[in-house]
């Protein structure tokens, strides 16, 4: 073990493996920082370049992709209050709130510490207790899989802002928009009106670049002209007080390490990703607060538990990959096939046959989270050079990158015409009070949810196989657990409220 | 004067609720859009056939969700006439949209020019219809001078041409070509 350890180590730290990953890490930061480009579209454009280089070194650079691209989604998340990312929704509630009251540098800086703490504890798991994980992930079923959504669903009920109902219809049209397309197992167009624009479906990045960043941008033009004293959207001096934020992400201990392993468990299930990880720690970070009044408002526990736990899941996604050959998510699946273009085939024996690689993998992890650290703490300054840019050229601008981001995942002009109208609907719903994350979150996991009930079904027509199999019934009371709490916080805040109001009202 | 002041502070008081109870009418607008719509769809997804291999068919997901949506407007929409007929009058429903609208003309203008952009993406290509976009959005946003025309100019350049190269050369992305004009 400690030779094959040695080994791989010795592969990762030659200088021009180095150098690539250094390139890389600058480059996933830099792509995830554009509203609209994911962690995936970065990786797969690096896929062609890594073609020429030996494996290790081809997967280290696309794991530094990686794990910048973790991170860059936070910088237009909390500068801009669009999630640069999927992965970064629940970012954007604290960091943005954060650097808009004045503190810009410090929500960067404990985004990029939570980041580089969820990927050195994601990768320690990963190291120690891969296996008996990776074997939790692969005994749920559908059931479990359904239960495991249904439990993610009622999250819903914690991110609904100022109104619960409202928060509930957003959730349930962001499923209802999942729905329009092929169907997801039999591939027959639903909802398409014969339209060739709804014929493949609404992709989520599209659903997600609309009603978050072309609602956002509109927003930011609104009244303009009254609200010159904002200025720039990005104040003009910003103070990162980088190891002054270290110690205060080290301060919250329990909200670090609870958010890198609900990371870890998320990213170690097929198919859940960042974007489910953020949200969980977000939400469970809130739930265990002893003040969640102030989550929403620029809480560092909010920056960090997002954070950390959509960077932790670049570990826990490799720990099916590695063990059994199942991707934890599309970027893993990437990486799989890189392996496989090398004639490796990646699934248990891949430790056995390949241990150097496999362990290599283990240090790149680490090495990629460090050099993430570095280049954030260096040159933070240099990426914020559009600090010094006025509105007028940032808003349009940025809307070109979305339209970019939008056009490069299927090359389709059609999904331009979605994306206005997505736009115009966010930015309606946005006016409207209605909170958008849990309509994104409905579009994310519509998909999986059907996707595993109707195959539940298909092996089984017994509905109460969902509450008999013990994973499914544990999942589907926690879902029930949750929805309670949550609707005991709502009614408990309310009679807070009530008491200040009466007395408003009696003065 | 006592008066005066009375019927003053009745105003103060009167004003938010007219503008909360104007609120909750958009609002039940709203509801009333997506629950109707949403009746619509789960009766379209109920005329999708039924599959012989499973107990749920296509359209058995979608009804599902759209009934569950209808059944949430209708419940919100009960609760919005409800706070509506609680906050008083609903007047000056006309001035307040004019308003609205008012508050956010460039917002709205920001759009109409998105959308002629991306109609005109097709036929322009990318380059063209980026460089018209960017430059009037930018003059619409920070006025017409002789400065701002010169740094929107430049901008717009650098990030048509300059942004079409940068996905062609390093990304291998291609962006669209126009009929009318290739670059």
């Amino acid at each position: 073990m400690l030779d094959a350890f040695l080994a791989g180590a010795h592969q990762v730290f030659a200088f021009d493996t180095l150098i690539y990953m250094l390139i890389g890490s600058v480059a996933g930061i830099v792509a995830a920082a554009i509203p609209g480009f994911t962690v995936t579209m970065a990786i797969i454009l690096t896929l062609p370049l890594t073609f020429t280089m030996e494996p290790l070194q081809g997967v280290s650079v696309m794991l530094s992709v990686y794990v910048g691209g973790y991170t860059g989604g936070l910088i237009s998340a909390a500068l801009l209050g669009i999630p640069g990312t999927p992965s970064s929704v629940a970012t954007t509630f604290d960091a943005f709130p954060m650097a808009r009251g004045g503190e810009p540098g410090r929500a960067l800086s404990l985004g990029v510490w939570a980041s580089f703490f969820g990927t050195v504890i994601s990768t320690i798991i990963l190291i120690v207790a891969a296996p008996p994980l990776a074997l939790i992930a692969v005994k749920l079923g559908p059931w479990e899989y359904f239960s495991l959504i249904v439990f993610a669903l009622t999250i819903v009920a914690s991110l609904v802002g100022n109104s619960l109902m409202r928060g509930l219809i957003a959730g349930v049209i962001g499923l209802g928009l999942a729905t329009i397309g092929p169907d997801p197992m039999m591939g027959r167009p639903r909802l398409t009106f014969e339209s060739d624009i709804l014929m493949p479906g609404l992709p989520f990045l599209i659903v997600l670049i609309g009603i978050f960043a072309i609602s956002q941008l509109m927003g930011e033009v609104e009244d303009h002209g009254k609200n010159d004293n904002k200025g720039a959207l990005i104040p003009d001096v910003i103070e990162f007080k980088t190891w002054a934020v270290m110690r205060e992400v080290l301060m919250h201990p329990v909200n670090l390490v609870r958010s890198s392993l609900i990371g870890v468990f998320i990213g170690a299930l097929p198919g859940a990703g960042g974007s489910i990880a953020n949200l969980l720690a977000y939400d469970q970070a809130k739930r265990s607060s002893k003040t969640p009044e102030e989550f929403g408002k620029g809480t560092p526990n909010g920056v960090i538990a997002s954070e950390a736990g959509n960077s932790a899941t670049a570990g826990g996604g490799l720990i099916p990959m590695i063990a059994l050959g199942i991707p934890g998510s599309a970027v893993d699946a990437i990486l799989m096939a890189a392996l496989m273009v090398h004639g490796i085939s990646v699934g248990p024996r891949l430790i056995m046959d390949h241990a150097d690689l496999a362990y290599g993998m283990f240090v790149a992890m680490v090495v990629a989270s460090l050099m993430m650290l570095v280049v954030c703490v260096l040159s933070m300054r240099l990426f914020l050079r559009v600090t010094d840019i006025p509105k007028q050229f940032i808003v349009p601008t940025v809307m070109i990158c979305c339209v970019i981001g939008a056009f490069a995942l299927n090359n389709r002009v059609t999904d331009l015409y979605l994306l206005g109208a997505i736009g115009l609907v966010g930015y309606g719903l946005k006016s409207l009070d209605y909170p958008l994350a849990p309509l994104v979150l409905g579009v994310i996991l519509g998909p999986i949810a059907e996707t595993n009930l109707r195959r539940a079904l298909m092996s089984d027509g017994d509905w109460t196989v969902f509450f008999t199999r013990p994973i499914s019934a544990v999942l589907l009371a926690a879902a029930v657990l949750s929805v309670i709490f949550s609707v005991r916080s709502v009614l408990k805040m309310r009679r807070k409220d009530r008491p200040a109001t009466d007395e408003q009202d009696g003065d | 004067m006592t008066n005066g002041a009375e019927k003053s502070a009745a105003a103060g008081a009167s004003a938010p609720a007219a503008s909360r109870a104007r609120t909750e009418f958009a609002r039940l607008v709203s509801y009333i859009v997506f629950g109707t719509g949403s009746v619509y769809l789960s009766l379209r997804a109920g005329e999708l056939p039924t599959s012989r291999w499973e107990p749920l068919g296509a359209g058995s997901f979608p009804q599902l969700v759209f009934g569950v949506l209808a059944g949430l407007c209708l419940i919100a929409a009960i609760r919005a006439i409800i706070d509506i007929r609680k906050a008083g009058q609903l007047d000056a429903l006309g001035e307040a949209l004019c308003s609205w609208v008012k508050v956010r003309r460039i917002s709205f203008a920001l759009f109409g020019l998105l959308v002629v952009y991306l109609g005109a993406l097709p036929f322009a290509g990318f380059s063209l219809a980026t460089f018209v976009f960017l430059l009037i959005s930018q003059l619409m946003i920070a006025g017409i001078s002789k400065k701002t025309v010169i740094q929107s100019v430049i901008a717009a350049l650098i990030f048509s041409v300059g942004l079409n190269l940068l996905f062609a050369e390093v990304f291998n992305v291609f962006l669209p070509r126009g009929m009318l004009f290739a670059g």
